[in-house]
């Protein structure tokens, strides 16, 4: 039971990067970027062939957050100069990263065990050699989406961030001010694509595969994980968007792995997914009702 | 936050009940089955795994018990049911195709649980080697099935082939293919798809080359949609030759394939001497079969016109559906 759990806060921790990013387009600039679909397996494809060709893992975290700012730089070029529509500019990226993902890779790339991961690598044995596999999982990819969070909510407060808010929620402020409202968004995709790449780059070490279609459905994933999050804290101010896309993240793989161990029928994974994800936010709506009516009392 | 602490209990209370009652009976080993998704030959491969451990002497309920979950085609969801498998200590994961098979792998690395694949073309090219894995590769018998066409076909000078462009098993069979089809007279045009809503389109595109038949792999994203892809070819005129029993029952005109059961039953075989004891899975190279059948579907043959070599005839078995 506890490593049912360590696995979900596991992979809600890895996969809450990609969460992070979408909370930058969808809830900060209302910007719809489908670029996810192709910048997660893009992270994981450059991970692969760096890691297979013997280069450090640690430093794959980089490289992904690079070639993650390119293709969030693609998609904004695209809406911003060119003038595409931003679902459609995401559409153009994601529709090219699927090649590119293929001609970076080659096909499908296995990382076979020989080559050691950030998981598996000298330094963090070192740190965490006394723990099992699945714990070192745990706390690096705990670390990581706490690591990027924190960045994140700094980032978020200084004069840059205000910026950044205002594009999506008061763009001729942005404007009256002097700067150009378009470069903001540019920059929001640049960074939300960024974390997605990371967290590609983070499954591909812990599956120690790269696959083509991996991205598929991400952009949902993530979206329903900052939606999840968002609705059940809304009453909560003090709690950040970020804390509550993580949260949202981990209750996303919780509904999944709940319904995986319920037993049922497996084509019924889906649809008791989805049923838990109902009862996750109306659980959420009813404290807020509650909490109204004490308000008003 | 009274309120926020009390959700969160809920919420971890129901999880916890949900994955306790799914625990169930510990002393008999379990088998967690991570299929990829549901088509007739992974199916077939599944029940055919389970015809091979009952066909050893292993009883279900006394000697061992399965957890079945397919992942829909869904990569991520293949990990997590890797993931529930590993935290349920499952004694042995079976997978069958290759996005379960890594993910099962990957999962299993840290108890060294065995795993045991099937349905996979290439099990080193996808890194499935070498660990505490084995199993059956699915790796298609294509000089037969070139020899196959040239029989049906004896005029025929092109065999057009649809396949996904990132599925490696699809990708490899094109190579060899390429590489062999000369021998037999032919040349290859093949299309590349995505995904699977752009299958039929493709085959729309390898019609109008003017193709002189088919050739079907095992691709996934292809065979989910053959029947639109056959409605097609039917009405072209263009027979469509399968990779495997299934694909014949659906109106192919023949196949010189794999029968996805038998290749499931060999699996349960190596399953079974892995659950006993009596050798552990990094001992036991992976098997490919060796033995393929000829498919034929007489339905489809005489609407194309074809006339059957008494050779052929002797060695085909009737695929299609009654």
């Amino acid at each position: 039971m506890l490593e049912l759990l360590v696995g979900i806060v596991t992979q809600g921790c890895i996969y809450a990067l990609l969460s992070y990013g979408i909370y930058i387009t969808y809830r900060i600039l209302d910007f719809p970027d489908l670029t996810v679909d192709g910048s997660f397996p893009l992270g994981a494809a450059v991970t692969a062939v760096l890691i297979t060709n013997g280069c450090n893992p640690y430093l794959t975290l980089l490289a992904a957050i690079a070639v993650g700012a390119l293709a969030g730089l693609a998609t904004g070029l695209i809406h911003v100069r060119v003038g595409v529509r931003d679902l459609l500019a995401g559409i153009i990226t994601m529709t090219a990263l699927f090649s590119i993902n293929l001609q970076i890779a080659g096909s499908n790339l296995p990382v076979e065990r020989t080559f050691d991961t950030i998981f598996t690598a000298a330094p963090t044995m070192a740190l965490l050699g006394g723990v099992s596999l699945l714990a070192r999982k745990l706390i690096l990819s705990a670390l990581l989406a706490l690591l990027c969070k924190a960045l994140l909510d700094l980032y978020l407060r200084t004069k840059n961030g205000l910026l950044l808010r205002a594009t999506g929620d008061n763009a001729a402020l942005v404007t009256t001010l002097a700067r150009d409202k378009g470069s903001m968004k540019i920059l929001g995709l640049v960074i939300a694509n960024s974390l997605v790449a990371l967290s590609g780059c983070i499954v591909c070490q812990e599956q120690r595969a790269f696959s083509a279609t991996m991205g598929t459905g991400q952009m949902i994933f993530g979206l329903a994980a900052v939606i999840i999050g968002g609705t059940i804290f809304k009453k909560f101010s003090v709690v950040r968007g970020t804390t509550a896309a993580l949260i949202g993240s981990i209750l996303y793989k919780g509904c999944i792995t709940a319904a995986i161990s319920l037993g049922l029928p497996a084509n019924f994974l889906k649809l008791i997914t989805a049923v838990l994800f109902l009862v996750v936010l109306m659980l959420g709506n009813f404290r807020r009702k509650g909490e109204k009516r004490h308000a008003g009392a | 936050m009274k309120k926020l602490s009390k959700i969160a209990c809920l919420v971890l209370a129901s999880v916890t009940a949900l994955s306790l009652s799914a625990c169930g009976k510990k002393a008999v080993p379990v088998i967690g089955i991570n299929q990829y998704g549901e088509h007739a030959s992974l199916d077939n491969c599944r029940k055919g795994f389970l015809q091979g451990l009952t066909d050893a002497g292993l009883v279900e309920g006394t000697d061992y018990t399965v957890d079945y979950q397919n992942a829909g085609f869904d990569d991520a969801v293949a990990t997590q049911i890797a993931q529930s498998f590993s935290a349920k200590n499952v004694a042995m994961m079976c997978a069958i195709a290759t996005p379960s098979a890594t993910a099962c792998y990957a999962e299993a690395e840290n108890k060294d649980i065995p795993v045991i694949f099937t349905a996979i073309t290439d099990p080193v090219s996808s890194g499935l080697t070498g660990g505490n894995i084995t199993g059956t590769s699915d790796k298609l018998p294509v000089e037969a099935q070139l020899d196959l066409i040239r029989k049906l076909q004896p005029d025929a000078k092109s065999i057009g082939i649809l396949y996904t462009t990132s599925e490696s098993n699809s990708v490899s069979a094109i190579a060899e293919y390429e590489a062999k089809a000369g021998d037999y007279g032919f040349t290859i045009e093949s299309v590349g798809v995505t995904a699977q809503s752009e299958v039929t389109q493709a085959a729309d595109t390898l019609i109008k080359k003017g193709v002189d038949c088919f050739s079907n792999l095992t691709d996934n994203n292809v065979v989910g949609v053959l029947a639109s892809v056959l409605e097609k070819t039917d009405e072209a005129g263009i027979p469509v030759y399968g990779s495997e029993v299934e694909q014949v029952k659906l109106g192919c005109v023949a196949a010189a394939g794999i029968d996805y059961f038998k290749l499931g039953q060999q699996t349960g075989a190596i399953a079974a001497k892995v659950l006993r004891g009596e050798a552990k899975a990094s001992a036991i190279p992976f098997e490919t079969i060796s033995e393929y059948g000829i498919y034929v579907n007489s339905k489809a043959i005489a609407k194309m016109g074809i006339t059957v070599p008494d050779d052929v005839a002797a060695k085909a078995v009737e695929a299609s559906e009654a």
